[in-house]
């Protein structure tokens, strides 16, 4: 009898046994029809699970990886001998059997974001000589760079990358729509392009209709689960508007906050800079700020995106933000003050009430600063921590909960190692899968920090 | 991508599709489609035929370790990682004994070159006399270097296969005739010579002689390109008078002479350039020279079996060329793929494109810059430029920079918008592909595409810079 000859199984379990038995490439392989059912429903696992035949099925494939699979289909996790084998493979592997999700799941999913845990771990060189004007990501971790008139696409594993030309001389607002779909606006092009990533070539231009008749430019784009809210100007810069995408079809589905600028109303001529979605509150933050001989004015509304309304809205003339947040999970507002250069936040429970108003988590003296301190800073939410950018280094807030008291305490922290400090100033500040990714000035390079123990 | 996202593996249950394998003591199984996908040429497709109704593997007395990185790249058409354990060299004759070396060459060759995305990934190097005069690349990713009166051939794999020393001492000219065998040309001895890497030998010579004319001799050679039966190259005197002659490429004989010109002007001179279109029969001669007035030149289409000039136009002096007085062009390219003429404007250093079946009194288009700060301070024209068109691409190096115009893919639906567009207006966008420090190794002097490779030599540079596009991320760890 020699070994592997015939394919009919000399102990023939019966038919309605749990065990299933895998010939992968020359070798045996042992498990459940749970286990393989675990896959998920139309993967190649479970059509195996099903069949009844009284072969053992074959697969022509590489059985070292196919073990490490199967380790990943038991526990949920990569045994650690994988170690030893790119990802890459097992990527391409995986496509195969049709479960990259779960090397996803184990690998990048958003909620293994650590936050005191991150470190400066990777740097993805970008080719040419333009350093990235925005980035986007995907939840799980895909990233999109713009540098000049190119986006390059880097996959969840940030093995792969790819990169396409387009139209636009620097692309300033970029929002990642999936891995290999991209809206990409500028302020000095118009229209919002729909671009696929992996082909290369413009799916659709949005364009907003307004009253000049001119052009109208893009600046800024945000999202809800189901829309996509992108903020436009006319090109003659005499009225702006945010208008609502289905995410899906990518059809409008309404108009808000329409500007039409006549005589010297500076408050509405300002468009939207920044927008971001309240989940919890089901509102739409948009900011915009306007930089005049008088200092640095803006304003910050929120909008009830359904009937169009701003439900809050706050001016700001002292100590103008450079950059806004909201979290969620903190129920509150977050700013970084563009003379001080210092972190303030508001209460979202205090909106609308007499004590709505910032209070300064740094130094208070220097709101009346009447240098531009906080110029170009970036602020993020993530969880339940707040990331600043100051010049190259980030800070980390984080809210301590302490019993008894009324008054909210945060404290910061500033992010990475003695020789992580400083360094060109930040760029761009941006979240996806269980890192965070930055770009910084004339470096033509995506920094990566993640966590030691989730290191590809 | 290699593979689809979705599911599509198969459960193979007929035993008699599979086969087992024995190499070197090791234990393989696997289909038959997977070791007949390369062809019945292969050694793996005839040991499938012969053991058919054998039950005892097949016993191949070669290393396991790499047929077993072999047959992953058999059954997924990709070279697993484990693949870095092993030189291309042994790779490559490994895959050579099996007799899949074409699938091994499909997995290894870089992906289409880009050259919005692409970097350094070697250097070429000659042993000894390793600063190149010439060097041509060709379509497989091999490339021919001259360098010292030697001729260096490099495969695919950029590994060194042979060196032929010729009797010339510095090649300037160079062109694959055969796969073995090349035309060379000097300026400093007359004739065009061939020569063949397998035996390392000279095979023939062509000289230009008039018998009716005593001043035609010791005429050197300029510019050489082939066409599928013929060898092109220019001559010229030392009186300057000079032509195109018509070689044969298997007989190594002239077979005719065009272009037969005085030199005593400079839109009579040798021609520096020869390009042969396939597609439309036409060989395309360039030649420029600066001077302390400015640069001068032509470009020239020949019919070469009627031998007369289709097309021609000289800078400066022609007519209708009035909008751009004073901005002659300083290099010369032709995209023989698409059939595009470009030239390189010595004063603004812009780049202007014609299409060479439209081609009339004043066919350029001028390619604009729309982004303000790529724009070239016009310059005096001193900076040394090279054109090449590779890949619907054109790459120009001014100096030591490196930069590409390559075109942006239109919005698929819009066909109208495409036919209005086509005069290449807002079609084509420049980009660096070197960073800033590349440009500080020294003067570009030749631009060659192959393989999805491109290969740049640098005046006063050792060796040949190898440039090639990647999908890896190659992301540096900086813990």
């Amino acid at each position: 009898m020699p070994p592997f000859a015939g394919s009919l199984l000399q102990s023939q379990p019966r038919s309605d046994s749990n065990i299933v038995t895998i010939d992968v490439g020359g070798q045996m392989f042992q498990t459940t029809k749970q286990t393989l059912t675990s896959a998920g429903p139309k993967t190649f696992f479970s059509r195996i699970s099903q069949t009844d035949s009284p072969f053992t099925p074959f697969i022509d494939r590489d059985p070292e990886i196919f073990s490490l699979f199967l380790s990943l289909l038991r526990t949920g996790n990569l045994p650690s001998k994988a170690k030893s084998f790119d990802l890459h493979d097992l990527i391409i592997e995986s496509r195969f059997y049709g479960i990259e999700n779960l090397l996803v799941n184990s690998f990048s999913n958003p909620s293994q974001l650590e936050p005191f845990n991150l470190q400066k771990s990777l740097q993805l060189a970008l080719n040419g000589r333009d350093s990235p004007s925005s980035i986007a990501t995907t939840p799980y971790g895909s990233l999109h760079v713009s540098h000049g008139s190119k986006i390059t696409t880097f996959d969840w594993s940030l093995r792969r990358k790819s990169t396409i030309l387009t139209h636009f001389t620097a692309v300033d607002s970029l929002f990642a729509l999936s891995p290999s779909l991209a809206a990409a606006g500028a302020n000095d092009f118009s229209g919002l392009q729909i671009l696929d990533l992996e082909k290369g070539y413009v799916k659709e231009t949005l364009n907003w209709e307004n009253v000049t008749k001119s052009g109208s430019t893009v600046q800024a784009i945000g999202s809800s689960p189901e829309n996509m809210f992108v903020s436009f100007e006319s090109s003659r810069r005499n009225s702006n508007s945010i208008v609502v995408y289905d995410l899906n079809s990518l059809r409008p589905v309404t108009e808000i906050g329409h500007n039409e600028i006549y005589g010297a109303d500076i408050d509405s001529a300002i468009p939207a800079t920044k927008l971001q979605w309240i989940e919890s509150h089901n509102l739409l933050m948009a900011s915009g700020s306007h930089s005049g001989p008088s200092g640095v004015s803006g304003n910050i509304r929120l909008w009830d995106v359904r009937s169009g309304e701003v439900v809050w809205e706050v001016s700001e003339k002292v100590d103008c933000f450079a950059d806004v947040t909201v979290s969620d999970s903190l129920s509150a507002m977050f700013k970084v003050g563009v003379n001080s250069g210092e972190v303030s936040y508001m209460d979202l429970k205090n909106l609308g009430s007499e004590k709505s108003s910032w209070v300064c988590l740094g130094d208070k003296r220097k709101v009346l600063n009447g240098k531009k301190e906080g110029f170009g800073y970036k602020i993020e939410t993530q969880g339940n921590q707040v990331f600043c950018s100051k010049g190259g280094d980030v800070e980390l807030w984080s809210e301590i909960i302490m019993g008894s008291s009324n008054n909210r305490i945060f404290k910061k922290n500033l992010m990475g190692r003695g020789q992580d400090i400083g360094g060109a100033k930040i760029t761009n500040l941006a979240f996806g899968g269980s890192r965070m990714f930055l770009t910084r000035k004339d470096l033509q390079c995506v920094e990566v920090w993640q966590s030691s123990s989730r290191e590809l | 991508m290699e593979e689809e996202s979705t599911s599509h593996a198969t459960v193979e249950s007929n035993a008699s599709d599979r086969i087992k394998l024995n190499v070197g003591g090791k234990l393989f199984e696997t289909t038959l489609s997977t070791i007949r996908s390369d062809g019945p040429d292969s050694l793996l497709y005839d040991l499938s035929n012969r053991s058919s109704n054998d039950p005892n593997p097949v016993f191949i007395d070669r290393d396991p370790e790499i047929f077993s990185v072999l047959l992953s790249l058999l059954r997924t058409n990709h070279l697993p990682s484990t693949a870095l354990r092993f030189s291309k060299q042994e790779l490559a004759d490994e895959a050579n004994f099996y007799g899949i070396d074409s699938h091994l060459r499909a997995a290894t060759s870089p992906p289409p070159f880009s050259g919005i995305d692409a970097s350094i990934v070697g250097t070429v190097r000659p042993a000894s006399e390793g600063f190149p005069s010439t060097f041509t690349a060709a379509d497989n990713g091999s490339v021919w270097i001259a360098h010292g009166g030697q001729l260096s051939s490099y495969d695919w794999n950029l590994i060194h296969s042979a060196t032929v020393r010729t009797h010339l001492d510095e090649i300037k000219s160079i062109c694959r005739v055969w796969p073995e065998i090349a035309a060379v040309g000097t300026s400093s001895d007359a004739g065009l010579h061939f020569y063949n890497f397998s035996g390392s030998r000279h095979v023939g010579s062509v000289h230009w002689s008039d018998p009716t004319d005593p001043r035609i001799f010791k005429a050197r050679v300029n510019a050489i390109t082939a066409s599928e039966n013929s060898v092109f190259a220019s001559f010229d005197c030392s009186h300057r008078e000079n032509c195109i002659l018509e070689v044969d490429k298997a007989k190594i004989q002239i077979v005719s002479q065009l272009g037969r010109q005085s030199g005593n002007q400079a839109k009579h001179m040798v021609p520096m350039k020869l390009t042969w279109i396939q597609t439309t029969g036409v060989l395309v001669g360039s030649a420029v020279t600066g001077g302390a007035f400015g640069y001068s030149g032509y470009i020239r289409l020949w019919d070469p079996r009627s031998g007369e000039v289709v097309w021609e136009t000289h800078e400066p002096g022609a007519s209708g060329r009035s909008s751009r007085f004073g901005d002659s062009f300083s290099a010369i390219e032709v995209d023989v793929e698409k059939l595009l003429l470009f030239k390189l404007c010595s004063k603004s250093g812009d780049l202007a494109m014609a299409d060479m079946r439209r081609l009339g009194d004043d066919p350029w288009v001028y390619l604009k810059e729309k982004n303000p700060s790529l724009w070239t301070d016009g310059g005096d024209g001193s900076i040394s430029s090279v054109v090449h068109c590779y890949k619907e691409q054109v790459f120009v190096g001014r100096g030591g920079e490196l930069e590409v115009w390559s075109r942006v893919q239109e919005v698929i639906e819009c066909e109208s918008e495409r036919e209005r567009e086509s005069d290449g207006e807002g079609v084509y966008r420049r980009n660096f592909v070197d960073k800033r420090e590349d440009s500080g190794k020294g003067v570009i002097k030749k631009i060659e595409g192959g393989g999805d490779r491109l290969f740049i030599s640098r005046e006063d540079v050792e060796g040949i810079e190898v440039w090639e596009s990647s999908h890896s991320a190659g992301a540096i760890s900086v813990l």
